[in-house]
């Protein structure tokens, strides 16, 4: 049994990793007085670096590990690596904002990576009572990190907000979970699905519609998004580049796998759900973005938005939808860790000017920075020949394939839409000249561009743009992941 | 054939972002090396698509210099390129044209100069890119890849009301586009293949309501390009908007993005929907000529006149396509190079004069003929040749589609034959106007006739009109086999039918 254990451990290596580096970072901050906080955040770095490399060692495997409580097939190490990049982007670009905000709560590092053994781990969750413990350990750290700025007004309201709608969800979730083993007696996703299709039918879609809600919450998919633009407008930036990207990844990761096993028998029904929730969500997202003033604000609402074109995917049920899935999911953190990330582009002195006019003539003052945004807009937009336009055509074209087209026109029709606002940001930065100084922010704040945040920027870009031109490299992994090696 | 080791149509897709690159190393202070580079590149690119001539055998209707290679596997994108005498003759509209209004921006355009002649070259990659491409995925990507540039060129570079016309056109064109992109997806569905041409090879597979409904996405896309009636109030805001090398491009090319796609893909992939609609569409042309020259005739602004008469020649080119016959098809084709030359010199011209006077006021000028003769003279032949005077390429065009389209429908032809009428008037107004009378504005009196770069950017327009009005015959003979090929698949009944 410990031989069998151990064996299985090994297939589990970068959540071993990181809960190491987690332990190392806290260490850290507690017990080093100078620097002690910086430091942990580069111990968190080093952390999911080695966790990478670990990961990168693991092969996919079909075996079930843990009495079948946990996989680690490829479909979970895709999903690993990308949220081991949100981390990532998260913390370098969180290096940026304590700077500037000139405070350094050093335990974001470690609720980081703690949050992230459990999305880690939650993305190869294949029983469900693994799965809800999976889920509540990457939720709660994240409430912590939403208000960690305790004593700023926003940040503690969005800490609270999150804290009780998150956990209200959570709790939905776990009456399906109750549910569905009411009417089986198993936990299991596999065995526990032959059980639930062969029953009575409404009871079924009873416990999958509960299920599905605490999943759709943490998503932010419409409907249940209420708290996502509050959250997102009051946590630090930093943050949000790793709350709005790393647990829809592992939501997603979550519904794709229940869909398939343990509610298998019921296509039609979640596939009609799912429609109807990809519809709602984009087009909110993007209608509500349009009539935002705060540029963060309106990046929440695309946030949301952008998760709609995943919804897309979700609903068209078969290989190729979950290929353009994983594709549009490490396209999205990347898409979307930038997206944020250019709110920290700009500012100084204490503040960042949460409007989309402090960008304005940034072209003249960063092009390099500009010109990166610029590929991150079109990415966003679905423009090609960026990733960005390449994951909505996978998406759309899986709906298609099952004869989704209106679905597919929809999402098409929202790309149309969203250019509206996404532009806004490109106009300010290209077409118009810079604004005359923000009262209030010194002559200096409007200078200062950052070259960590410009870094960022850049290597998003290029990769939008390599995957954008070849998306070739991206789509084998995914395919190889979908398909089992 | 290669070019430099690399195969000639990747060569002169390519080129430009070459250019691009080495524009992008240049510091943004030497503003001359700047130009230089830019005229460079865009002269060779020309140079290099007219190398394109010697190895295109012009008797053989198929696409030619096929260059292929897989792009996307998974989805079975591949990375397609060929050219006919359609493509061949579009291409070198558009690096000529690209050509020329890079040496008509050196003085023109003084802000940021590295970024406007990136954006131009990147342009001129997108254009060239959809005259080539014959995967539709990648149709779509340099369809796309033009609205950027295009965005910023009017944005930065533009008139007063810069901002809203450039975004007005990005999201016009972007709505149009994500419609044909949803037409692309149900034809990849339908066919497993992005390829056209193994597409065209299947035949006709797609059960006749289905190609309806992507005929009509397609057609979105297409006819706000072109732009068709009703969908063509983006084209003067940004046409008068646009700086004067936009303004070329956007009425010398990209608006034939649009009349290329229909003839290209919407025609011969969609055949019974394409015949089906082909009497709305004739109608929504005919309204747009004699609507387009109506406008034409009440406006004050030069470069508002010249842009409302696009409407109504791009009427004439959608006309030409949709009587679906060999003829009047061919006259459409030779009709979108004319509109290119003719209107391209026009809104040369125009810029000229703005140039000097920093107005496009009707009514400021009057006279001018007597205080510049070269240029009352240029203006005099492109006038002619928009209007379709014999001997002048805008004739040959005109007649030819009205010759193909009086066997299918007299009135049709009655119809469009006054747009020809209203297009003289305004057109001979505007001139009458501005060019002759007493010059009785002061500010005219000192006004600077042509240099000598001026007169050189218009060359090469001017000699190509007098040689499609007198000797048409080569561009007509790239043109007969593949046009023929196309209107063979969506019209056979004429080819049956004993007329």
């Amino acid at each position: 049994m410990t031989a069998a254990a151990s064996a299985g451990l090994g297939h589990f290596l970068p959540e071993v990793v990181l809960l190491a580096a987690a332990v190392a970072s806290m260490f850290v901050h507690l017990f080093v007085k100078r620097g002690g906080r910086r430091a942990a955040g580069y111990v968190a770095l080093a952390g999911i670096a080695a966790a990478a490399v670990a990961l990168a060692l693991t092969p996919p495997s079909a075996e079930p590990y843990f009495a079948g409580h946990l996989a680690a097939d490829g479909f979970a190490l895709f999903f690993k690596a990308v949220i081991l990049a949100a981390g990532v982007l998260a913390i370098v670009l969180a290096f940026r904002f304590f700077d500037v905000e000139r405070s350094e709560p050093g335990e974001a590092y470690y609720l980081i990576l703690l949050s992230m053994i459990g999305m880690t781990a939650a993305v190869s969750a294949t029983d469900m009572v693994t799965t809800y413990v999976t889920f509540e350990l990457f939720a709660i750290p994240s409430y912590v990190l939403a208000g960690i700025f305790k004593k700023e007004r926003r940040s503690a309201e969005a800490g609270i907000k999150y804290f009780f709608l998150g956990t209200l969800s959570s709790a939905v979730m776990l009456l399906g979970m109750a549910l569905v083993y009411g009417l089986t007696g198993l936990t299991g996703y596999t065995e526990a699905g032959p059980l639930l299709a062969g029953g009575s039918g409404l009871a079924a879609l009873v416990a999958m519609s509960l299920f599905f809600v605490g999943l759709f919450f943490k998503a932010a998919f419409v409907p249940f998004h209420m708290w996502a633009p509050d959250v997102y407008e009051g946590a630090p930036t930093p943050l949000v580049v790793f709350l709005s990207t790393a647990p829809k990844a592992a939501v997603v990761a979550i519904l794709v796998r229940a869909m398939t096993t343990l509610f298998g028998g019921y296509a039609l029904e979640w596939s009609g759900i799912l429609q109807a929730v990809a519809l709602a969500t984009m087009f909110w997202g993007n209608l509500a973005a349009l009539t935002q003033t705060s540029l963060k604000r309106m990046l929440a609402y695309s946030a949301i938005a952008q998760a709609g074109y995943l919804a897309i995917g979700l609903a068209a049920w078969g290989e190729p939808a979950r290929m353009a899935i994983l594709f549009y999911i490490a396209v999205y953190v990347v898409m979307n860790a930038a997206a944020f990330g250019l709110i920290l582009l700009v500012g100084g002195g204490g503040r960042f000017d949460e409007s989309v006019d402090g960008l304005r003539g940034l072209v003249r003052r960063a092009p390099v920075a500009a010109a990166s945004v610029l590929v991150v807009l079109l990415a966003l937009t679905g423009i090609p020949p960026t990733a960005g336009f390449m994951g909505k055509y996978f998406l759309f074209a899986a709906a298609v394939d099952k004869g989704l087209v209106l679905l597919a026109a929809a999402g098409a029709l929202n790309s149309a839409i969203s250019l509206f606002y996404y532009f806004r940001i490109g106009k300010a930065m290209f077409l118009e000249d810079a604004a005359p100084a923000i009262p209030g922010a010194g002559p200096a704040a409007a200078e200062s561009v950052s070259r960590t945040v410009t870094v960022v920027l850049a290597l998003s870009a290029a990769a939008l743009l390599l995957f954008g031109i070849l998306p070739g490299l991206l789509t084998a992994p995914a395919a190889s992941a979908v398909l089992g090696r | 054939m290669n070019i430099l080791g690399i195969p000639i149509l990747t060569f002169v897709t390519f080129f430009p972002v070459a250019g691009m690159v080495v524009l992008l190393a240049l510091p943004g202070s030497r503003t001359r090396a700047i130009k230089l580079a830019a005229n460079i590149f865009t002269g060779l690119e020309f140079v290099a698509t007219l190398l394109l001539l010697t190895r295109f055998d012009a008797a053989s209707g198929d696409m030619q210099l096929l260059e292929r290679a897989p792009w996307i596997k998974a989805i079975g994108a591949q990375y397609l390129l060929g050219v006919d005498g359609i493509s061949l003759l579009l291409v070198l509209l558009t690096s000529l044209l690209t050509f020329i209004a890079t040496l008509s921006s050196w003085q023109a355009v003084e802000k940021r100069l590295k970024e406007y002649y990136v954006f131009l070259l990147l342009l001129e990659t997108g254009m060239i890119g959809v005259f080539l491409a014959l995967d539709l995925l990648l149709f779509y990507v340099f369809w796309e890849v033009v609205l950027v540039p295009m965005y910023f060129l009017i944005g930065v570079w533009g008139g007063e009301r810069k901002l809203y016309a450039a975004i007005k056109f990005f999201l016009y064109t972007l709505f149009g586009s994500v419609a044909m992109l949803v037409g692309i997806l149900v034809l990849r569905s339908q066919h497993q293949t992005f390829d056209v041409l193994a597409m065209l090879g299947a035949g006709s597979v797609l059960p006749v309501s289905l190609q309806g409904w992507v005929f009509l996405a397609f057609f979105l896309g297409f006819a706000i390009k072109v732009p068709m009636f009703p969908f063509h109030t983006w084209l003067p805001d940004a046409h008068v908007e646009a700086p004067t090398a936009g303004s070329v491009i956007l009425a010398g090319v990209l608006l034939k993005m649009g009349t290329y796609g229909f003839l290209r893909f919407s025609m011969p992939l969609l055949p019974d929907a394409a015949r089906r609609y082909a009497p709305a569409i004739v109608v929504l042309a005919l309204v747009a000529i004699v609507y387009g020259a109506l406008v034409s005739l009440m406006q004050k602004d030069m470069k508002k006149l010249i842009a409302y008469s696009s409407v109504s020649h791009m009427g004439f080119v959608m006309l030409g396509l949709f009587v679906l016959t060999p003829l009047a098809a061919k006259g459409a084709v030779l009709q979108m190079v004319n509109h290119g030359i003719s209107t391209g010199a026009l809104f040369l011209i125009v810029g000229i004069i703005y140039e000097r006077r920093h107005t496009r006021l009707i009514a400021e000028f009057g006279g001018l003929a007597s205080r510049m003769p070269v240029y009352a003279a240029v203006f005099l032949i492109m006038t002619m040749s928009s209007i379709g005077l014999p001997g002048l390429n805008g004739f040959i065009g005109e007649f030819m589609i009205l010759m193909g389209t009086f066997p299918v429908s007299w009135l049709w032809t009655a119809v469009a034959a006054t747009g020809i009428i209203l297009g003289a008037g305004y057109m001979l107004w505007l001139y009458q106007r501005v060019m002759f009378g007493r010059l009785a504005n002061p500010a005219n009196e000192s006004l600077k006739d042509l240099t000598l770069r001026e007169l050189a950017t218009f060359l090469p327009l001017i000699v190509l009109a007098f040689w499609i009005g007198i000797f048409p015959k080569p561009f007509l003979a790239v043109l007969d086999k593949p046009v023929e090929k196309i209107i063979r698949v969506v019209n056979p009944a004429h080819f049956e039918a004993p007329r």
